[in-house]
Formats: structure tokens, C-alpha cells, sequence
């Protein structure tokens, strides 16, 4: 039961699909983040979604209702401009009270809306500045604002954060998830920023070449990638190789991994060479030279703070390992040196070729 | 020393020309002061009695309020159709729309004593009296294109997202222009009705052609009388334009700042 | 399957509504402008140009013969080809002065602070406010016999009668150089604006004197803009009537002068018409020079 749903959504440029037949239900109340690389669609669904682009094919409907026909002017769906598109010849207040002023609110109502909006994003006392006057941040909350405060049926957030510095950044994500939750809006936010999405999402829904490849809570997304592209856009990802080196039961196979065996919850064919993932941080690496796993040498460090990230070459591969510093001391690793390195079966992802 | 002698030689060929620049305007102002019959320059004492003689000469004042209503006629419908065609050719794809820009600019190219002449023979062509309407026409021809160069500048760096956030707010495309675009480029088309208000109140080349005996704008007036009579009138009558530009000029300056006016780049 | 053809026939014709209207808006925005433009731009320039090939008929000013003897007089008589030349001749003059004058004005308004900068645009600029009929009157009264240059003049001894300063080229080209040189501080202004500030620094940098950065940075690069001021400096002074006018009378005369003279004193229409039009090829042919040059060299600035 979809309160906002999107059809076999079709849009063409110049005879190129650049939304090709989008289906995705989004539930009242849930924020849904469309995540992936510039040209992959989302800004292009959103602004169909918005009514600022011509739907080419497919359907659209809000609470039961087809809004896909309808003038952006008559869609009753809040937007926030990755630029906040403030308008420039008003004050704060005039900004945030336009919506209200065009629905003809009475002017004490919209005032006392105006006010209520401009406290919800901490900007009391700013109603008579103009938007040239405000940090980036706070242009940012005047336009949360000005689409909240008309209680638009659907919130749009078009990269909201990618134009402020990266604290501010962070602050912003939170407030925008607290202001979401409090007035329970269902929220479609753009964003090619994987860890801003992780971190806000109650859904992801990954897009890439005009199709969404996989639709998940963060979590799911993360762990379980669906597709290779999922797997290498969501955080950093190894690629390595395993031989298949037999089934043991229907269900699994044992393959190895430089000179190491384990046993993957796959059915795959014996003597394979195939792709697989594994992140950085699932790596694991010791200074003993037995047990678990193989033998890599150590190339570079860097050190990152909470985390030292370590170049590893095995086989003329190269591998990434990113190891807290609580658990292994940097100084004890010297560069060029062997270490034991391994990871457990379960953290492995399936490539393309392996599903 | 040795630094400071070319930026000394730079400021003074620039003072040089300032004086250049303002002297006929002091000339005439100080001139209309003289007491003697004939205009002369230094003054001969001082007076404001051509400007009391002025009362005598009633074909002024109707000249100026003539050429006031032409002006503001003009201005008004220029710069109502000059931003529209402005509006269209930046915002729309259209076939023949290059033909469409240079037709628009073209009379920038033309010489106005020939689209004088050219206009004069259509109206008695086509049998329209001189009337203010007529001199407004021909006047909306000369002021056009410097009103769609001022808006076009404008609405080029115009960022049309704010029009989308005002439709999403729920606005109407023709209340998204009335009250977000046109305040948003407002400084280009009221630069655009001041220059054309200008053009039009200065025209003489046109208006000598199109001007009958009883519809005489005023630089039309100033000019016949000059090549006639060499009295001091001509040049009260001009301090008394050149005090009101001032003015108009601070208020204009008081309102929005000069700087705004003149660059089209903010 | 059937449910998704009927859905998007509606898009299809929401579409097709959405063109219509768009089209439509178009034109209806272009309409007024193109109206008055056809009716009273063009059709009287056809028809003067129509005109400018027949005869000259004295009671009504234009006869019934097709000629091309209006054009073939003008080019054919020396007194004629005077006109054009002297035309010409006060262009050229009058646009190398403004760019003399010009330039130490608009390098100086771009160093100075914002402030003064707008004070002296203003200052620049104000003339151009002012009547030109109320200017070239000032120049009338300084330049006149009595007038203060010629008074001065004979009281310091160095000349014994008044010097012939008005009704003279001389007086034209003053006035011209007057009311036109603003605009070449604009155009000189615009191109002085766009040098990237880094560009000086660096040229300093290596070693560059004042004068050296001057000569072989700032002034190249300056260049596009004084052509196109120059340009519009020219193309304006040709077509002036106004200051030809009123500074030098009969007794100089330039092509829009005769335009006017052979209409509104000769009544001779198709021969004012024919002067007209050949005004307007001097006018499009320097245009037409300017933007082969500049397609050619594809760094200059357009006409402001």
C-alpha cells in the first residue's frame, strides 16, 4: 500500500531513455533516498515527480490519486533546491510565507505559521533578514521551511546538503531527519552521497543508467548488495578472486582464495575462476604466520585517525584493509613486511557472475 | 617620485577630459544668467530674467509637456513590448528566431535621419497626422532594442529555479512572473524605460521629420529657435532641462543607486 | 497492456496540449513587437527604398519613371562624393580622438575604488542624459566668434581676428567627439573589466616595468574592446545629424545633412532617399567589416 507511487516511469532526451521503466512504492511517512552517480536518473525522477519535466510514459500517484498530468503548480509537493532557489527581492519571512499567501491563507494564520516553521528550523528571529544575508546553512532551513510550511503532501529534497562545508553538512542531515520524523512527511531525498544516505534513509533506493538496482533499509543495502554495481557504489569494495574448488552440498562450495579455502553459501560450478567482494574493513590482518587465511605483503600504510588503512599486494593483487587502531597498533606493522590476512566467509559478496 | 609621476600624468589628462566633458553644460548654464540681449559666455552680470521671459513664450512649456507625454508613451509601451520580446527569445526555441534578434536590433544600424524621412513618407502615405501617437510610434522603433539588450542581459543571468520553487509553491506561471521574475530582473527593464524615456525626450532627428506646426516637441522647438534667434531664452530654457535631469538623476541614484542602473552585470 | 496504451495516449496529448500552448505564449509575446516593427520599421523603409529608384517629379516630389540615376548622380558627382568622403573623413578622425581621450578615462575608472568608480561612470555617463541638442548648443556658445576661446585668443595677442571655430569640421568633430565618447569608455571599460588582475601580478612577477606590463599585456588584451567601441563610434558618427547639424550647418556638410536637405528643403524625395540608402551601406558595411574581423580573431567583444 504505496501512499506515493511510481509507475513504469519512462523519460527520454534526445531519444535516449534516461529513466527507463521505474517502479517504486513509497509508504506515508518513510524517507527514501535516491542514491547514485550524476547522470543515473534521480534528479530527473525527481523532477518528474515534481511536475518541472514531462512525464514520457507511466503513472504517478499520490494517496490513491494520479498527479503524473497535473501542473507542478497544482501537485501540493514541497521542494528543496539543491541551491535553495531563496527568492531573492524577500525577506525570510515573505520567502517562507509565499506558499501560504498563494493559498490564501489569512495573513494572522500565515503568521503564526511563518513563526512556527521559522522555530522548527531554529531561525527564529531571522524573518526580516534577506536570503543574501544568511550563511549557506541557514538559506538551507529557510527553504526547509518554505516547503513544510505549506504541509505539502510529499517533501523533495534535491541534493539539499551538497553546497554547504562537511560539518555543516552532518549537522543538517540530522535536523532534516528530526524535522522529518516530527512531522512524519513522506520525503523523497536525492543525494549522490552514499554515507549521507546510509546515515538518514529509512529505504536506499540505488539507481544507476536510469533503473533502480536495489531498494533496502541502509543496513541490507550495505551488507547485502543485490547487484555488483550496489556493491562498488555502497562503501569501498575489494574485488577478488577465488577457483572454485568443489560443492560440498547442494547449497554451498569451497573456493579458494590465494592458497586459502572457504566454504561459501553458493552453488557454484567446480574449477570456476570468479569475481567476488570483500570491504576494507571486513579484512582482517595479524602479524602471526599461521592459522587462518594467507600470506600478503604489506606495501604502504596510511594513517586515518580512528582507522590505519593498509596496502596489501597478494598475488600482484592489490587489497585495502582498513583496520581500527584499537585493534592492531600501527607502529607494530613496518612497510614491506608479511602479514596473515583473512576474512570471514560470510562477509564475502557474490559478484555478477556468480549469482 | 619616480612611481607616482605617470599616475600624476594619468589623473591629469583625466581632469583634462572631465572638463572637456562637462564644459558646454556649465557654459549653458552660466550663460543664461547673462544680462545682455545676445548670449555670450562669460555672463555679463547676472539676472533671472530670461527665465521670467520664458512666461512669454507658452510654445515651450507646451512643447516640454509634449515631449514629456511622448516620452512616458513611449517608455511605457517600449518597454512592455521590448521585455516581452526579451522574454521570448532568451526563454524559448523558435524557428527564424535569429532573424527575429537582428530585426529587433536593426534599427540601432539604421540612421535615424533615414527612418525619419522613411517614416514621414509612409504616414502621408497612408494619411496619419501628426498627432502624439505618431511620434510615439516611431519612437517605440528607436527605443526597442536598447530595452530587449537591457532585459535579455538580465534574464540571462537569470537562475530559473527560483520560478520552479515558486511553482512548486503553487504559483501560476503568470504569477511566477509578476511576483517572483520581473522583481528579480527589475533593475534591467527599469534601465531599459529610463533609457528609453531619455531617447525619446532628446529625439530630434526623427521628430523634425514627423512634427507639425502645432505638435513641436521640444528639441525640435530648441532647434528652429536657435538657427533664428540668438537670445539668451535658448539657454534658460535648457538650464531648466538640465537642473531637472540632475535632479531626476539624484532621485533615481536616491532609490536604487546609479551603479545598479548603468552595470546590467549585477 | 491495454490500461498502459490508454494512459499514455493521455500523456501524449497532454504533451501536445503543453507544445501548443508553448508555441502559442511565443508568439503572442513576439506579436506586439513584430507589428510595430513590420508596419512601422520596415514597410517604410521598403517604401523609401522603392522610391529612391524613381524620378523626381516637381509637383508631387516622386514621379512614375524606374531610374537608377538618383544612385548613378550621387556617385557620379564629385560635389556628392565630397560629402561622403568629408562624411567619412570626420568617422575616422572623430574615433581616433575618443580613443585617445578614452583610455586614460576608462583605465583610471577601473583602478579606482568602488566608490569613486561609480561616481566617475556617473560622470562619464551623465552627458550622455543631457540633450544633445542643450550640448552641442553649449559648444555653439564656446566656440562661437565672441565666445570665450576666441576671446581669449585675441586678448593674449595670438590671433587678431576671431578664428573661424564653428561651422567648421573642427567644430563638428568637438562636438561628435562630445556626445560619442562615452560609449567608448564603456567598450574600452568592458574589456579593461575582463583582464584576470593574476595576469598583471604575473607578468610584475618576471620582471615586467609598468610601462613593459602595459604595452604588451593590458593593452592587446584591450584591443577587442577598442575595436568594437571604435566600431560603434564610427558607425554612430556617420549617421549623426544632430551635431553635424547644429555645429556646422550648410556649411558643412555631411550625408545625413543632405538626406534632410534634399526632403524637407529640395523636396526632392527619391534623391534624399537614394543619399539615405547609401548612408545606410556605409553604415552596414563597417558592421559587416567588424564582424568578419571579429569571427576571424574570435576573442573580440560584442557590441555592447
Amino acid at each position: 500500500m504505496g501512499y506515493l507511487r511510481i509507475n513504469n516511469l519512462v523519460k527520454t532526451f534526445n531519444r535516449t531513455e534516461v529513466v527507463k521503466d521505474l517502479t517504486l512504492e513509497i509508504s506515508k511517512g518513510e524517507l527514501i533516498s535516491f542514491l547514485g552517480p550524476s547522470g543515473c536518473g534521480k534528479t530527473t525522477t525527481l523532477n518528474m515527480i515534481a511536475g518541472f519535466l514531462d512525464v514520457d510514459g507511466g503513472r504517478i500517484e499520490v494517496d490513491g490519486q494520479a498527479v503524473h498530468l497535473l501542473p507542478a503548480n497544482k501537485r501540493e509537493m514541497g521542494m528543496v533546491f539543491q541551491n535553495y532557489a531563496l527568492f531573492p527581492h524577500m525577506t525570510v519571512f515573505d520567502n517562507i510565507a509565499y506558499g501560504l499567501k498563494l493559498r490564501k491563507v489569512s495573513k494572522v494564520e500565515a503568521k503564526k505559521r511563518v513563526l512556527e516553521a521559522l522555530d522548527m528550523v531554529r531561525l527564529a528571529g531571522y524573518e526580516k533578514r534577506y536570503p543574501k544575508e544568511l550563511s549557506g546553512g541557514q538559506q538551507q532551513r529557510v527553504s526547509l521551511a518554505r516547503a513544510l510550511v505549506i504541509k505539502p503532501k510529499v517533501l523533495l529534497l534535491d541534493e539539499p546538503l551538497s553546497n554547504l562545508d562537511a560539518k555543516l553538512r552532518q549537522e543538517m542531515r540530522e535536523e532534516i531527519v528530526d524535522i522529518q520524523k516530527q512531522v512524519g512527511i513522506t520525503t523523497i531525498f536525492v543525494t549522490h552521497d552514499q554515507e549521507e544516505a546510509l546515515a538518514i534513509s529509512d529505504r536506499i533506493a540505488v539507481m544507476y543508467e536510469g533503473r533502480i538496482e536495489q531498494v533496502d533499509d541502509p543496513i541490507t543495502i550495505y551488507n547485502q548488495p543485490k547487484t555488483d554495481f550496489v556493491s562498488q557504489f555502497i562503501g569501498e569494495v575489494n574485488k577478488i578472486q577465488g577457483v572454485v574448488v568443489g560443492g560440498e552440498n547442494g547449497n554451498e562450495s569451497r573456493v579458494n582464495f590465494y592458497g586459502d579455502e572457504q566454504l561459501l553459501p553458493f552453488q557454484l560450478r567446480t574449477n570456476e575462476k570468479l569475481d567476488f567482494f570483500v570491504r576494507p574493513e571486513k579484512i582482517v590482518i595479524t602479524q602471526k604466520h599461521e592459522g587462518e587465511g594467507f600470506q600478503s605483503i604489506v606495501m604502504k600504510k596510511m594513517f586515518l585517525g580512528a582507522k590505519t588503512r593498509y596496502f596489501l599486494k597478494v598475488e600482484d593483487k592489490d587489497l585495502i584493509a582498513d583496520i581500527p587502531n584499537t585493534a592492531l597498533n600501527p607502529h607494530s606493522i613496518i612497510e614491506g613486511s608479511k602479514v596473515q590476512t583473512f576474512w570471514q566467509a560470510e562477509d564475502i559478496l557474490p559478484s555478477r557472475n556468480v549469482r | 617620485m619616480k612611481k607616482k609621476l605617470p599616475s600624476i600624468l594619468l589623473s591629469l589628462s583625466c581632469l583634462i577630459v572631465y572638463l572637456f566633458l562637462l564644459a558646454p553644460i556649465v557654459v549653458v548654464l552660466l550663460s543664461s544668467l547673462t544680462t545682455t540681449e545676445y548670449i555670450v559666455f562669460p555672463p555679463e552680470g547676472v539676472t533671472l530674467r530670461w527665465y521670467i521671459e520664458l512666461i512669454e513664450h507658452p510654445e515651450f512649456i507646451d512643447s516640454f509637456i509634449l515631449s514629456i507625454s511622448v516620452a512616458f508613451g513611449t517608455a511605457i509601451i517600449a518597454t512592455i513590448i521590448g521585455t516581452m520580446s526579451a522574454l521570448a527569445v532568451v526563454r524559448r526555441e523558435f524557428k527564424g528566431k535569429n532573424a527575429i534578434v537582428q530585426l529587433i536590433g536593426s534599427p540601432l544600424l539604421i540612421p535615424s535621419v533615414v527612418f525619419g524621412v522613411a517614416l514621414l513618407q509612409f504616414y502621408s502615405w497612408i494619411g496619419l497626422a501628426t498627432s502624439p501617437l505618431s511620434l510615439i510610434l516611431g519612437h517605440i522603433i528607436l527605443t526597442v532594442p536598447f530595452v530587449m539588450r537591457l532585459v535579455v542581459a538580465s534574464l540571462v543571468g537569470f537562475d530559473r529555479v527560483i520560478e520552479q520553487a515558486a511553482m512548486n509553491l503553487g504559483a501560476s506561471s503568470i504569477r511566477v512572473f509578476f511576483e517572483i521574475t520581473l522583481p528579480v530582473i527589475k533593475s534591467g527593464v527599469i534601465a531599459g524605460a529610463i533609457f528609453a524615456f531619455i531617447t525619446s525626450f532628446d529625439d530630434l532627428t526623427v521628430a523634425l521629420f514627423i512634427v507639425s506646426t502645432d505638435v513641436v516637441t521640444l528639441p525640435v522647438r530648441i532647434y528652429t529657435y536657435m538657427q533664428y534667434q540668438y537670445d539668451p531664452i535658448i539657454a534658460s530654457v535648457s538650464s531648466i532641462m538640465i537642473i531637472m535631469t540632475v535632479v531626476l538623476m539624484i532621485i533615481i541614484e536616491r532609490v536604487m543607486g546609479v551603479g545598479k542602473i548603468f552595470s546590467s552585470k549585477n | 497492456m491495454e490500461l498502459n496504451t490508454r494512459v499514455d495516449n493521455e500523456i501524449v496529448l497532454m504533451q501536445k496540449k503543453k507544445n501548443f500552448k508553448k508555441r502559442r505564449d511565443t508568439w503572442l509575446l513576439l506579436i506586439p513587437t513584430l507589428a510595430i516593427f513590420l508596419f512601422f520599421f520596415l514597410l517604410p523603409l521598403f517604401f523609401l527604398f522603392v522610391t529612391s529608384f524613381k524620378t523626381f517629379d516637381a509637383g508631387t516630389g516622386i514621379g512614375n519613371q524606374w531610374t537608377l540615376a538618383n544612385y548613378i548622380q550621387f556617385l557620379s558627382d564629385p560635389f556628392y562624393i565630397s560629402v561622403l568622403w568629408r562624411t567619412i573623413k570626420i568617422g575616422l578622425i572623430t574615433t581616433i580622438i575618443t580613443i585617445i581621450i578614452s583610455y586614460p578615462v576608462a583605465y583610471q575608472i577601473t583602478k579606482a575604488k568602488p566608490r569613486m568608480k561609480n561616481y566617475l561612470t556617473l560622470l562619464v555617463l551623465s552627458p550622455l542624459l543631457i540633450s544633445m541638442v542643450i550640448r552641442c548648443y553649449g559648444w555653439v556658445i564656446l566656440l562661437s566668434n565672441n565666445g570665450v576661446i576666441n576671446q581669449t585668443l585675441m586678448t593674449t595677442g595670438l590671433i587678431n581676428e576671431p578664428a573661424p571655430l564653428l561651422y567648421s569640421e573642427f567644430s563638428v568633430i568637438v562636438g561628435m567627439v562630445h556626445v560619442l565618447f562615452p560609449y567608448m569608455v564603456l567598450s574600452i571599460m568592458g574589456a579593461l573589466e575582463r583582464i584576470d588582475p593574476s595576469i598583471i601580478r604575473a607578468s610584475k612577477n618576471l620582471g615586467a616595468s609598468n610601462l613593459r606590463t602595459f604595452v604588451s599585456i593590458v593593452l592587446p588584451l584591450t584591443l577587442p574592446g577598442i575595436f568594437a567601441g571604435s566600431v560603434m563610434v564610427f558607425s554612430l558618427s556617420v549617421s549623426s545629424f544632430v551635431t553635424p547639424s547644429i555645429l556646422g550647418g550648410p556649411q558643412v556638410k555631411v550625408m545625413s545633412y543632405i538626406t534632410y536637405e534634399q526632403v524637407a528643403v529640395m523636396m526632392n524625395w527619391p534623391y534624399g532617399g537614394a543619399i539615405g540608402f547609401l548612408l545606410i551601406l556605409v553604415a552596414t558595411i563597417t558592421i559587416l567589416i567588424y564582424s568578419k574581423v571579429l569571427s576571424k580573431s574570435e576573442k573580440g567583444v560584442a557590441i555592447q
